[in-house]
């Protein structure tokens, strides 16, 4: 077996799990209730990390990055929305001189779609989404402030381009997302309260403030490009990603910003949901 | 397409607008860089401007030409801790591989007031130690109880024990005597072992700004009770100059309980919570960040001052004799006799 033999069939075989719920073939008679498309994406991300609570300069270093996308159409019909539920995370370690920092961060997303087909490969997609996002920076050699903690909740802006095209009689995907907070809530201390102060002595009073574009402008940017793989009898998609996440914010003159970078591959798999009576009538012999 | 191609560009291209501290990784600019982060975030401006005249501004004019003749790192090390220890506090440091500054005048030029060689006369060898606390019953049913540090945490059923085994002594003496603190949760901890209810023992302010005025307003600050043992007979806390930072925090917290008395020499103080943050080329600095304030609320940065203020006399070091605790024992006594007359 040639090394591109050898390569595909370990990529099939680790597909193979992942598509095993895709029962049902695109071309069956019966029509899905809906079509809904997971991925779950594994990668690396470089980190540079400034948070003015703990230091005033940039902690650089790279992490590992993970993320888990659910894409759906609501309902079959002239008229549909399409949601979406991201959950990624990176766990990181970057340094400054012989400072060293542990960055976490896991971020919920929720959105909903509005789609626009501006021809047979290209749709735009505009709608909203509400963000979660908690973690911390973490620096040991800090002895009353080693963490800064991030925990925030926000209404965002979303747009996607989805564009279709063929590569060797197969249908390659490439899609461009953008979200853009518009308005949230975030824990933030004052500029030099200690978290002593907010939680042993629990004054916590004021360490909650109102985010939007101009105290924390931040942005993240996906781009992927989804490869239909054939190997043999087996067939998947194969997800390659690029993340750039830009979150910032200036707050009680505490300057924040979390530049992320990641790189990511995974598999797609795409579910068909039928509705229970159809399934009995599709696999009936009767 | 082509727009939204070049639309979609840009978007990837562009970062947003909040940058790090723009200092160079030069010695102007991490000299510029501590000067700017002291200036801002530092706490007790108005304390040393009133206490020993600091003018901060004169301080950069006069380092700052020291720090660009620098020709190595190691010199502007000592450059960069000379101009931090002009603030004469204690929880100031600079840290590298060079090593770590410190400014240790707030207790070098004061008495000792304090000897391990004297207290073993009367820790003798049948101690014991719990969570670190040295404790004995000393010869006229006193208690005596040395605690080194609150660097390490304390647990309640540890104070408990220690409690109930010196719980024949009519009172007991709290040395701390030379703790350079550690953590202010430590010393809330054994505190609480001294009272039956919440009491308000001070406050505690942060920097709003980075104005050297800008401050929250103080918020108070309850000591509460332990679960578990609660000693409330006479005791006394030995301090000398060399209580500092979390053991200053233990004594303000003792001295508002009502059967316990301070003894000995004024404390070192420290009083600011401390907090770290780094210059560019990475060397790290630990600055007092947040004021703690007495129940009156007033400043203890520069120490407390003891109910009994006593040294250790010469006469007594040379006879091995501890002045201090020869003079607690006195006021437990003395506490009894006046009880005895009442009655």
């Amino acid at each position: 077996m040639r090394l591109t033999g050898k390569i595909m069939a370990v990529i099939a075989m680790i597909a193979m799990p992942l598509t095993a719920d895709a029962q049902i073939a695109v071309t069956d008679s019966i029509m899905p209730e809906r079509i809904v498309v997971k991925s779950s994406q594994y990668g690396i991300t470089s980190l540079n990390n400034l948070d003015t609570y703990l230091s005033g300069y940039d902690f650089k270093g790279m992490g590992l990055y993970y993320s888990h996308e659910n894409f759906r159409d609501a309902r079959t019909g002239s008229y549909r929305w399409k949601y979406q539920t991201v959950f990624s995370g990176s766990l990181g370690y970057a340094e400054l001189g012989n400072n060293t920092q542990i960055a976490g961060l896991a971020t919920y997303q929720w959105s909903g779609y509005h789609p626009f087909t501006v021809n047979s490969r290209l749709k735009l997609l505009a709608g909203v989404q509400i963000q979660l996002e908690g973690g911390a920076l973490y620096i040991p050699n800090n002895g009353n402030n080693p963490v800064s903690l991030k925990l925030r909740t926000a209404l965002a802006a979303t747009g996607m381009a989805i564009y279709h095209f063929p590569v060797k009689g197969k249908d390659w995907v490439a899609r461009y997302q953008i979200d853009i907070p518009l308005a949230g809530v975030m824990f933030a201390p004052e500029f030099g309260q200690s978290y002593y102060e907010i939680f042993n002595e629990k004054k916590s009073d004021g360490t909650v403030a109102f985010s939007n574009p101009f105290n924390c402008p931040s942005w993240k940017h996906t781009l992927s490009l989804d490869i239909p793989i054939r190997y043999k009898r087996h067939s998947t998609t194969l997800r390659l990603s690029y993340v750039a996440d830009f979150y910032q914010s200036e707050i009680n003159d505490i300057r924040c910003h979390i530049y992320r970078h990641a790189f990511t591959f995974g598999f797609v798999k795409t579910i068909l949901k039928v509705k229970e009576e159809n399934k009995i009538k599709a696999y009936s012999p009767y | 397409m082509k727009k939204a191609i070049i639309f979609f560009a840009s978007a990837l291209l562009l970062t947003g607008c909040i940058k790090e501290d723009s200092f160079s990784n030069s010695p102007e600019g991490n000299f510029e860089a501590l000067w700017s982060m002291i200036d801002e975030r530092y706490c007790f401006f108005p304390q040393a401007e009133e206490e020993f005249g600091l003018n901060w501004n004169a301080v950069h004019d006069k380092y700052k030409p020291k720090a660009e003749a620098c020709e190595n790192d190691a010199q502007l090390f000592d450059v960069l801790g000379d101009m931090l220890n002009e603030l004469r506090d204690g929880h100031v440091n600079l840290s590298s591989i060079y090593g770590t500054t410190q400014y240790r005048d707030w207790h070098q030029d004061y008495p000792m007031n304090f000897s391990d060689s004297i207290q073993r006369n009367y820790l003798g060898n049948g101690y014991r130690v719990t969570n670190g606390i040295k404790y004995t019953s000393l010869p006229d049913s006193i208690g005596y109880a040395y605690i080194g540090s609150f660097a390490g945490g304390f647990n309640s059923d540890n104070l408990t024990m220690m409690l109930m085994n010196l719980k024949e002594n009519k009172g007991l003496i709290l040395d701390i005597r030379s703790n350079s603190g550690g953590m202010l949760t430590s010393a809330e901890k054994l505190a609480g072992s001294f009272t039956d209810k919440s009491v308000h023992c001070g406050y505690m302010q942060h920097k709003t700004g980075k104005g050297h005025n800008d401050f929250s307003s103080p918020e108070a600050i309850y000591l509460e009770p332990n679960k578990g043992a609660i000693w409330l007979r006479p005791t006394v806390v030995l301090t000398n100059r060399g209580v500092y930072s979390s053991a200053n925090y233990f004594v303000m917290l003792m001295q508002e309980l009502p059967h316990v008395i301070t003894l000995g020499d004024v404390t070192g103080g420290g009083s600011g919570l401390p907090f770290n943050s780094t210059l560019p080329n990475g060397w790290n600095v630990r600055f007092s960040a947040c004021p703690i304030l007495d129940a009156k609320g007033n400043h203890t940065e520069f120490g407390i001052e003891p109910d009994y203020r006593i040294d250790i006399t010469s006469e007594d070091w040379n006879n091995g004799r501890d002045t201090m605790i020869e003079k607690a024992k006195e006021l437990i006594f003395a506490y009894y006799d006046k009880i005895s007359e009442q009655e």
